[in-house]
Formats: structure tokens, C-alpha cells, sequence
């Protein structure tokens, strides 16, 4: 197979598969779409390693508009590869995983065609080299999330949850829509590929900003941050893959693609961003007594940290391995869920002798998260601090830097506390629940297979080390008074949730909770306001002038009927009365004195033409 | 030069179907015949659209004596039945035939005096075609004026409890618009000559010959230079001709440069502004555009479909062919004006829309914040531009059909068009809903389908624009976030949600077979035009670059 046909293979696939399943009958959509999510993996893997880590790309003419043709053109560089074998391992797990968790849902059918439709247009994003495409699938993912989030649409929750999303994504869009077209503008190309700052010098700093503004609605940053808590209300394997491990990182992802093409004032924005999501994701992931949204601000707190490394091969590093360990918590805590029916973790607790396998899986991407020796969470840890690091040393910036350095010390401590205090309040101590779980101790292999995929990966000697070699990633090393201070910070971690193990989140509190609610009610009422000038004062503007027509009209008619016609009438009548004694003289009766009549008119006529 | 005149066939079918069926030859099969009339027209478009050769200018020309009048010292005025058909009007006469066709399969609920109706259809559909076939702008006033008259009693009789106000409105602004470009129509002929047929009066070419640019110029230096008398000079409304600003005869007030000033505005502006407002009234324009939601919210759902899927395109159409190329220059000067105007059109249309609690109204104020794309693309002045405003048009044309024949499917179930009164369709009507959903992401600019494109162009090209503040653009870019709350508000209170019915009693079956296939052709239609955008601009590319390239 040729490798420009295996490549368009690999990028057609999950929409055809998606297309296909929309025709098999709903019983055999889940080995099919297992069986297709597969297929695309298998393919992914085998040009992955067709490529051998070099960088390819093709372009397919697509359509011109004036002298401008847009090209559908497509490059798979490192960063693009490292995202396309976290999709589809990701995507291959959670399909997996969803067979049996969902096992009793009847539109399961319509579940598996968005998680294919989702592959298809990550797959388009990570790949694009053209920037509209590139936004064009953008806009992609998040329909396919909106549509997972609502997916159970019976419940209210869940169809606010997904609009939130949707706009607050849109919100960013636009940013990112004006930026990439102020991107193009000042490179004088829509290919990623072919923008070369050796020529023009890096975009303007507005540029760089308005499409982080994209970034930040995507990756759920400060302050865009609220939609994706709320996000969990869809089902658990689709968050997994949607919003713990590929889309969310779609954000970091442009944040990687601009890099280069920015100066570093955008990148400073970047990391200030994400240092600020860092704590307030940690913070917050404190204080949620849905396990699935403590989750989703670890999330957003982890992809603050990725936003910390400003786009710069840790960011991607750090991408890689969060998305497993993080993809694998969620489905672990699916597990849980499945067994306990709640995702409340005040009806948990103990659940360590009841659910042995996933509390060990939870341990290790706990770990993982904290950043522990041996998983790979702990090597783009320290690649982050040491990348901060040098770049104290090597830019004018140093102050900011060490601002960010201080922000990360704290954000270890912080993630350390709340991984450890979450897995304390779900596995250890003694059970909270009214009753005890029905299904524990039931062995799944459809639920414990995909975890233990994702956990062997999380360990630094599977996925870690030998894949950042594969890809030759540079190393950062930091001094080693920040590795003290590392070990110090897991024990912080711990001994802050032994300190605090008797306290147990009631409700999830949020920051501010209303604050989009409201300004979308705001807008709402404004837009009250919009619809009462259009009707109070255009329309009845409007309506005034014709009824002031038809007010004149009658003004008119009163003036034609007793002024002029008065006049006239008077008058005519008057002359025709006249006229008429005088002209009945004529009518005798006679038809010659008509035809004399006739006659006479006639020569009038002729006389008063000829002399004119 | 083609001897079938297809292009007066495109026309002249649908109205002799008018006239079988409005005469009552039809009986009982009037809607048969209507069907069939406005069938083998999108049967001749097919065949007229693949014939048709991509890149050149006008084609299937058809030209004959229409009027013809000597009035001495004023000259001669001559007024020819000239039809064609260029890169511009091919895609919206496509949409015309088109959406008529499932207007028309679509009228099942018209149950009374359906005669009259579907004469009156195809009455309208033939004065449509006209507009977009016209090359003679006295022969385009005609078929626009004409268009009047089937619209204001489709609505008048057909529509719903205050028909009568909504189709007097609709009539009143739409003469008052024709009014505008009346004045300028006129006035333009009177200023400007025919080269070709001074050329043919004065026996300086002959009949048949080819009038090639030496001898358009050496017209022109004589006309400007006054050489030839006045009653030997043929005034026309060819638009060709008045689209050359060379062939003004000096001393008019249409003259460039003629030091005539009315409030400090040169004749060529008031013609131009006169022009526009005429035109933006049929878009509609905010703030002319207090008759759209009236007549939509009145009229049935057939004659919405028709009214947003082509009448509006008109006021593009017309912008387009005539006041744009008319008075080029002014038109440029003032870019950043009509960026602003469209921009506040998306917005304010936007805005109206998020307010509705009526779907029909909803749609209808949509309509008014996605024409707005239009004028920005246009005010921008570049490929992108134009070529996303023709797009936004055919996208929309498609789009907002699908949407008016959703909440007609709605309406026709539960006569209730507020979307309060129920929710959670989705349990009852599955196949309604997605092609419901496909219609309102495709309309909220989602990616892959058409709407996106055509937004799209038209935001990056007055983006991207010299003429047009970038600001302007952002601003109108804030339309897409406002699209899409509107819109998914509404799928989220119609569509989602647990059941809910107003009245019990209603039976919400899933769509027909006849409503289905209908609605996912046009769905079908905006995700293939989505894909390959290329298969449109191809076609409107040669008319665009025409009038780009005509800046420099």
C-alpha cells in the first residue's frame, strides 16, 4: 500500500466508519465500531512507524477562490504524531471500555457514530497543515463534544451543560478565527508548514493572543474554565477520551503549532494563563464531591501545566503522558461508578476490598498525576521545571519565570493533596455508603482491560522514556535543589490529606459560578431590549408614517369632496346646465346636424394643428 | 448565440403552466401540473447548467425589440426583451427552481382555492426567473414589480389571522424600494447612451456586425466630445451599458465629477444610496426590515420557503448586477459604511432572533442576521468577500428553506408555533430531529456544511479587506457566537429535554415520506456545497474577478 493511500485510509476511516455504523443494526454496532476503532488504530500505528518519526506531508487540491487555491493539505510532523497515537490508543480503550459500561443503552448506536465522527475530526485537527481546515475541525470537535455531553438528552442538566460548552467554545472560536486569519495575513500563506519567520518575523503579539483565546476556551482555561465541570454530565467513557485526554488538549495543541511562529511575549501570556489554571483547577479539584468533576478540574488544572510549558516540547510531553494517566483515571472512576451507582463521594469510601483492581490502577495514575518515580508523569514533570528553568537563565523575562517556577512548586504540593486526598476518600478508610456496592468484587474484563492497557502505559519504561527517545525529545534538567523540593511536595501532598481525611466535600462548590449563566441571561436580556425597539419603536415608526398616509388620504378626500369637487361640481354643473340649453337647440333629432357637429370639431381640430 | 431561447423557456413554462392551472384547465390536477411545470424547468436547468461554460461571460444571450421610442430632442429610448445568464445568476436560478420545486411539493396543506394558488406560484416563479435573466434593467423592473403582485396575495389570501396587515406592509415597502431604484432607473437611461445602438443609428456599424472595443471608444470620445446631435443618441436600459461609466454624455447629473451637489452629496451618490436602499429594503436591511418577520410569521409555510430560500436573494442580486457596477467608484468610497451596515444587520438580527419565543419569527429574524453576511462580504471588495456573499446566498437560500419547512412540519402537527408549548421532540420525531439538528448546526456555521463557507468568506474577506476597518468584521464575527446561542437554544427547548406537550391531544408523528424526502435533499444539498464549495465559486468566478479586477 502506498503511503499517500495508506494515509488518506487513516484519515477517512472513522468517517466512513462513523457513516457505517448509521446502518447496522443497533445489536452489531458494538463489535463493528470496537472492530473499525481497531482498523483505524492499526493503521495509525503502522504509518506511524512507516514514517519512522520524519516528518510527511501531502496536499490535495481542494478549491480555489479567485487566485488563491486552498489546498487540503495535511502534515504529520512530531507533534501531530504524538497526538494521533494518543487518540487512537485512547480512543481504542474507551471504545472498549463503553461496550460493556453502557452495555444496557438502548441508543448505543448513536453513542459509538459521535465517537467515530470525534476521531475523524481530531484526527483532521492534529493532521491539517491548512489553517482553515485546521479550524474547521476545530469547530468539529466541539460539536462532536456538544453532542456527547448531551447525549443522554432527557436531562436537563446535561442539555445546559452542553450549550455552555458549545458557546463558551464558540466564545474562544472566535478569537482563534480572527488569529488565524491575522496569521495567514501576516505570513502570506494558510499553511502551517510553509509560515516562516525568518521572513517576516514573528506574528504580532494581538495575533498570538487572539488565537490562545481559542486555546483557552478549548483547553477549558481561566477564565473559560466553568463549561468543562459541567461537561461530566455526559457518559463517562466519552469524557475520558473527549475531555480528559484529546480534545481539551486540542487547546494546547494550537498553543505547540504557534510556537514558533510567536514572539515570546505571547508565550509569557500563555504561561501566565496557565499558571493561573494550575492553582485555581487545584484548588477548586478540592473541594467537589463528584468524583468526575474533582477529575475535570484536575484536568484543567493539568492542562495549566501543559499551558505553563508555553507550547515548547514539554507542553507536548506533558500532553502525552497526562492523557493516559488521565484518560485511565476517568475510566477507573467510570468503574466505580459503575459499581457504586453514584458519583458522590460521600456515598464512597473503603472501596479498596471491594474493587481491589481499579484501586490499584487508581494508585498508579494517582501516581502518575502526582508525578511519582517510575511513571512518566514524573519525567515531563521535571522536563516542565527544568524548561522554566533554563529560561530563567536565558531570557530578559527571568523575573516572570521565576514567578511561574513558584506557581509550579505550589501546583506540585497542590495536585499531590488533592490525588491523594480523592483516593483516600474513594478506596481508604471506612465506607460512607447507605448500602454497600451491589456488583463489587464482580470481575469484568471489558472494564479492566482498557484500565490495565492505560495503567501498564502510564509506567515510564512502557510509554514514557523509550517514546520520548523514539521521538528525540530534548531533556531539560533541573537542579537538583528542585528535586528535594519535588519529594518534598509528595509529602506535603500526603500529609495534608492525613490532616484533612475527616473532611468530606458536600456539594461541589465552583467559582463563580453564575457568572456565564448570567451574562448569558444578560445577553438574553439585551436582547429583550433589541426586540422591544424593533417592535415599540421601528414598527410603530413605521406603522406611524402609514397611518399618517392614510390620515392625509382622508385630509385629501375631505379637501377633493367639499373644496375642489364643491368648486368644480358648482362649477361644471353650472356650465353643463348652460351648455346644455344651449346644445339641445342642436339635437333636433336630426342625424345631418351631428354629422355638421362632427364636421365643424373635425376642421377645428385640422385648423389648430396646422398653425402650430 | 443560441436559436432554442432557453432562457425564455426557463420562463415561459411556468407561466403557461400559470395559466392552465389559474384558469382552471387543471381541475382537480392543478397541483400535478404545477409540479410538473416547475419539474421539467429544473429538468432544463440541468441541462442548461451543464452546457454551461465555466469562466466565459454571458450566455444563452437572447436579444429582441421591445420598445422602441424617438422622442426627438431627447433622443431615442429603446428598451430590448434581452435575457443571459453569467456566472452570478446561474447559482440563483438554480436555487429559484429548485426551491419552488419543494415549495410546490410541499403545499399539500394549501387546501382551498388551490387553483389560484398554485397559479400564483408559478406566476411568482416566472417573474423570479425573469429578475435573474434580465440583461435590460427596464425588463428586470418589470418581472421585480411584477413579483409583487402573486406575493401580496399569497399572503393576503393564504396567511394566517393578520395576513391582510403583513401582505399591505409587505406590498408598501417593496413599492416604496421599487420606487427608489424607479427614480435612478430613469435617470440613468436619460444620462447615459447605448453605444452599440447609436453606433447602429448612425450607420457606423451595421447589424450583425461585431462592435469590438475600438469602436465602443471611438463612440464614447464622440459622445463626450458632443459630436453627435442629441436626437441621434439612443438612451437604453441595458445594464451593460450603464455599468460603463464612460458612456454618461456630459453635462448630466450623473456626469462624474459634474460639480452638482444636493446636501453635499454629488448625483452619482444620491443615485447610489437611492439604489442601495432600494435594494437593501428587499434583503431585508436593518432598519428596513420590519415587513420580513410579518409577512414570514403570516404567510404559509410554502410561500416562507420561497420568500427567504429566493425573494430575498434579490436585494444581493440586484446590488450585485446593478448599484454596484453602476456607480463602481462610490459604491468603493463608501465600503466601510456598508461593512458597518452589515455588521449591524448580523447583529441586530442576531440579537431579535435570541428574543423569539415564535420559531417562525425566530427563522425570519435569522434570515436578517445572515443577509447581513452578504453586505459584508460585498463591502469588502475582494475574492474572498464576493465570493463568500454569493455563497451565503445559495447556502442560505438552501439553509433557511430547510429551517422554514422544519417549523412548518412542526406547525402542521400542533398549529403552534411557540416553542414554549412543547419539548423533547426528539423522543417522538427521531428522524425529524436530525435532519432538524443538521439544519440548525449547518445554519449556526458549523464546519462541513454550507453555512460555514459562506460566513466564513465573507468574514475573512472583509477582514481581510482595505476598504473595511477590521474591527467592523470582529464585530460581525460576534454574530456566529450569538447564531449559535440562538439556535441551540432553540434545538435545546424544542428537541431536547424530557417530553412535554401543551395539548395532549396532539399527534406528533414522525415526518411523512413526501416531507422527509424533501428536507433531506436540501440538507443533503448544504453538507455537498459545504464539502466542495469549489463546484459554486467556480461558476461565480469569472464575475467576480471581473469587478475586482475593475479597482485597479
Amino acid at each position: 500500500m502506498g503511503l499517500n493511500v495508506h494515509f488518506l485510509g487513516l484519515v477517512l476511516l472513522p468517517w466512513i466508519a462513523g457513516l457505517f455504523l448509521s446502518i447496522v443494526p443497533t445489536r452489531f454496532s458494538k463489535f463493528f465500531s470496537i472492530f473499525l476503532a481497531c482498523i483505524s488504530g492499526f493503521l495509525a500505528l503502522t504509518f506511524l512507524s512507516r514514517v519512522h518519526g520524519s516528518d510527511f506531508s501531502v496536499a490535495y487540491s481542494w478549491f480555489s477562490i479567485g487566485p488563491k487555491s486552498i489546498l487540503a493539505s495535511f502534515w504529520m510532523n512530531t507533534s501531530a504524531q504524538v497526538l494521533l497515537a494518543l487518540i487512537h490508543f485512547v480512543a481504542i480503550c474507551v471504545q472498549i471500555f463503553s461496550a460493556s459500561y453502557l452495555a444496557h443503552e438502548p441508543k448505543i448506536r448513536r453513542y459509538y457514530i459521535y465517537l467515530h465522527l470525534f476521531v475523524g475530526s481530531m484526527t483532521l485537527l492534529v493532521l491539517t497543515d491548512q489553517t482553515w481546515i485546521f479550524y474547521g475541525a476545530w469547530e468539529l470537535v466541539g460539536a462532536c463534544s456538544y453532542l456527547l455531553i448531551c447525549f443522554w438528552h432527557q436531562k436537563p442538566e446535561a442539555i445546559r451543560a452542553a450549550k455552555k460548552a458549545f458557546l463558551l467554545n464558540r466564545l474562544g472560536d472566535i478569537g482563534l478565527l480572527f488569529g488565524l486569519i491575522g496569521l495567514s495575513m501576516h505570513f502570506q500563506t494558510d499553511q502551517f508548514s510553509a509560515m516562516n519567520t525568518g521572513l517576516y518575523g514573528p506574528a504580532p503579539f494581538l495575533v498570538g493572543l487572539a488565537i490562545l483565546l481559542g486555546g483557552i476556551g478549548k483547553s477549558a482555561q481561566f477564565p473559560l474554565m466553568s463549561w468543562l465541570p459541567d461537561a461530566m454530565e455526559g457518559p463517562t467513557p466519552a469524557s475520558a477520551l473527549i475531555h480528559a485526554a484529546t480534545m481539551v488538549a486540542a487547546g494546547v495543541y494550537v498553543g505547540i503549532r504557534i510556537f514558533p511562529l510567536t514572539s515570546e511575549e505571547v508565550h509569557l501570556v500563555m504561561g501566565g494563563i496557565g499558571a493561573i489554571s494550575l492553582l485555581a483547577g487545584g484548588v477548586l479539584a478540592l473541594f467537589q464531591s463528584d468524583i468526575k468533576k474533582a477529575l475535570a478540574y484536575s484536568t484543567i488544572s493539568q492542562l495549566g501545566l501543559m499551558w505553563m510549558g508555553m507550547g515548547s516540547d514539554v507542553s507536548l510531553m506533558h500532553l502525552w503522558t497526562h492523557g493516559i494517566f488521565k484518560a485511565g483515571l476517568f475510566l477507573t472512576a467510570g468503574y466505580v461508578i459503575h459499581s457504586v451507582h453514584s458519583q458522590d463521594v460521600n456515598q464512597m469510601g473503603g472501596l479498596r476490598k471491594g474493587l481491589p483492581i481499579p484501586a490499584l490502577a487508581y494508585a498508579i495514575f494517582g501516581a502518575g498525576m502526582m508525578g511519582l518515580p517510575l511513571t512518566s508523569g514524573f519525567y515531563s514533570k521535571e522536563n516542565m521545571a527544568g524548561y522554566l528553568w533554563t529560561s530563567v537563565d536565558n531570557s530578559s523575562y527571568a523575573l516572570y519565570y521565576e514567578g511561574l517556577l513558584l506557581a509550579l512548586a505550589l501546583g506540585m504540593v497542590l495536585t499531590a493533596w488533592y490525588i491523594s486526598r480523592q483516593f483516600y476518600l474513594i478506596f481508604l478508610g471506612k465506607s460512607r455508603a447507605e448500602k454497600t456496592p451491589d456488583s463489587a468484587g464482580t470481575f469484568d474484563l471489558g472494564l479492566i482491560l482498557p484500565i490495565g492497557a492505560l495503567a501498564i502505559g502510564s509506567f515510564a519504561f512502557v510509554l514514557g522514556n523509550p517514546f520520548f527517545a523514539y521521538f528525540d525529545f530534548p531533556t531539560f534538567e533541573p537542579p537538583s535543589a528542585w528535586l528535594i523540593w519535588t519529594g518534598i511536595s509528595w509529602v506535603l501532598g500526603i500529609g495534608l490529606t492525613w490532616l484533612t481525611r475527616g473532611w468530606v466535600p458536600k456539594e461541589n462548590v465552583q467559582f463563580w459560578p453564575n457568572f456565564w449563566p448570567n451574562s448569558f441571561q444578560y445577553v438574553l436580556m439585551k436582547s429583550r431590549n433589541a426586540y422591544w425597539i424593533e417592535t415599540r419603536i421601528y414598527d410603530r415608526a413605521v406603522n406611524g408614517i402609514a397611518r399618517l398616509q392614510v390620515i392625509m388620504a382622508h385630509l385629501s378626500a375631505w379637501v377633493d369632496t367639499w373644496v375642489v369637487d364643491g368648486i368644480l361640481v358648482g362649477l361644471t354643473s353650472w356650465l353643463s346646465e348652460a351648455l346644455g340649453r344651449g346644445i339641445s337647440r342642436w339635437q333636433s333629432g336630426k342625424l345631418a346636424s351631428y354629422w355638421v357637429l362632427v364636421f365643424i370639431t373635425f376642421g377645428l381640430f385640422l385648423l389648430f394643428s396646422l398653425l402650430i | 448565440m443560441t436559436s432554442f431561447m432557453l432562457l425564455s423557456l426557463l420562463i415561459f413554462i411556468p407561466l403557461v403552466g400559470s395559466a392552465i392551472v389559474g384558469f382552471g384547465f387543471a381541475k382537480s390536477y392543478d397541483r400535478s401540473v404545477a409540479i410538473t411545470a416547475v419539474g421539467l424547468q429544473v429538468l432544463l436547468l440541468a441541462f442548461i447548467a451543464s452546457a454551461f461554460q465555466v469562466g466565459e461571460g454571458f450566455q444563452f444571450q437572447e436579444s429582441a425589440d421591445w420598445i422602441h421610442l424617438s422622442l426627438g430632442n431627447l433622443g431615442h429610448f429603446s428598451s430590448r426583451y434581452a435575457l443571459g445568464m453569467d456566472g452570478l445568476s446561474l447559482p440563483l436560478v438554480l436555487l429559484t427552481g429548485i426551491i419552488s420545486f419543494i415549495a410546490l411539493w410541499n403545499s399539500k396543506e394549501i387546501k382551498e382555492k388551490t387553483a389560484a394558488y398554485y397559479g400564483l406560484v408559478l406566476l411568482l416563479n416566472a417573474s423570479l426567473m425573469g429578475c435573474f435573466l434580465a440583461q435590460d434593467m427596464f425588463l428586470f423592473y418589470v418581472f421585480f414589480e411584477f413579483m409583487l403582485l402573486p406575493m401580496y396575495f399569497l399572503i393576503g389570501i393564504w396567511g394566517g389571522p393578520r395576513r391582510q396587515y403583513a401582505s399591505l406592509k409587505f406590498f408598501i415597502y417593496t413599492l416604496v424600494g421599487s420606487l427608489f431604484i424607479l427614480i435612478v432607473m430613469l435617470g440613468l437611461s436619460m444620462a447615459y447612451i447605448d453605444p452599440y445602438e447609436t453606433a447602429l443609428l448612425n450607420g457606423w456599424v451595421r447589424a450583425g456586425q461585431n462592435f469590438d472595443l475600438d469602436a465602443l471608444l471611438s463612440v464614447q470620445k464622440a459622445v463626450s466630445a458632443g459630436e453627435i446631435p442629441r436626437n441621434l443618441l439612443v438612451h437604453s436600459f441595458d445594464i451593460s451599458a450603464l455599468s460603463d461609466v464612460n458612456n454618461c454624455l456630459p453635462g448630466t447629473i450623473f456626469t462624474p465629477n459634474s460639480g452638482w451637489l444636493l446636501a453635499g452629496m454629488s448625483g452619482r451618490e444620491w443615485g447610489f444610496w437611492f439604489m442601495f436602499i432600494g435594494f437593501a429594503i428587499k434583503l431585508p436591511l436593518v432598519p428596513l426590515h420590519t415587513w420580513l418577520p410579518d409577512a414570514h410569521v403570516e404567510a404559509p409555510t410554502p410561500i416562507s420557503v420561497i420568500l427567504a430560500g429566493v425573494l430575498l436573494k434579490i436585494g444581493a442580486y440586484g446590488w450585485l448586477r446593478m448599484t454596484i457596477p453602476f456607480f463602481f467608484q462610490e459604491a468603493l468610497q463608501h465600503a466601510n459604511i456598508l461593512a458597518i451596515l452589515g455588521a449591524l444587520s448580523i447583529i441586530y438580527g442576531a440579537y431579535n432572533a435570541l428574543a423569539m419565543k415564535d420559531l417562525k419569527k425566530l427563522v425570519a429574524y435569522s434570515s436578517v442576521s445572515h443577509m447581513g453576511f452578504v453586505l459584508l462580504g460585498i463591502a469588502a471588495f475582494n475574492v474572498e468577500g464576493w465570493q463568500g456573499a454569493i455563497f451565503q446566498l445559495v447556502s442560505h437560500g438552501i439553509l433557511s428553506a430547510l429551517l422554514f419547512l422544519m417549523v412548518g412540519a412542526i406547525y402542521t402537527r400542533t398549529g403552534d408555533r411557540d416553542m414554549d408549548s412543547y419539548s423533547g421532540l426528539a423522543q417522538l420525531m427521531p428522524r425529524f430531529t436530525l435532519i432538524s439538528g443538521i439544519a440548525i448546526f449547518a445554519s449556526l456555521g458549523l464546519p462541513g456544511f454550507s453555512g460555514f463557507i459562506g460566513e466564513f468568506f465573507s468574514l475573512m474577506g472583509s477582514f481581510t479587506s482595505v476598504y473595511v476597518q477590521p474591527g467592523v468584521a470582529i464585530f460581525g464575527g460576534l454574530g456566529i457566537l450569538l447564531g449559535a446561542g440562538y439556535l441551540l437554544w432553540t434545538f435545546q427547548k424544542v428537541y431536547l429535554g424530557p417530553l412535554y406537550l401543551r395539548d395532549s391531544s396532539w399527534n406528533l408523528a414522525d415526518l411523512t415520506t413526501l416531507e422527509s424526502i424533501s428536507m433531506y435533499s436540501l440538507g443533503i444539498c448544504g453538507i455537498l456545497l459545504g464539502i466542495f464549495p469549489g463546484s459554486l465559486f467556480r461558476i461565480s468566478e469569472a464575475f467576480v474577478l471581473q469587478w475586482i479586477n475593475h479597482i485597479s
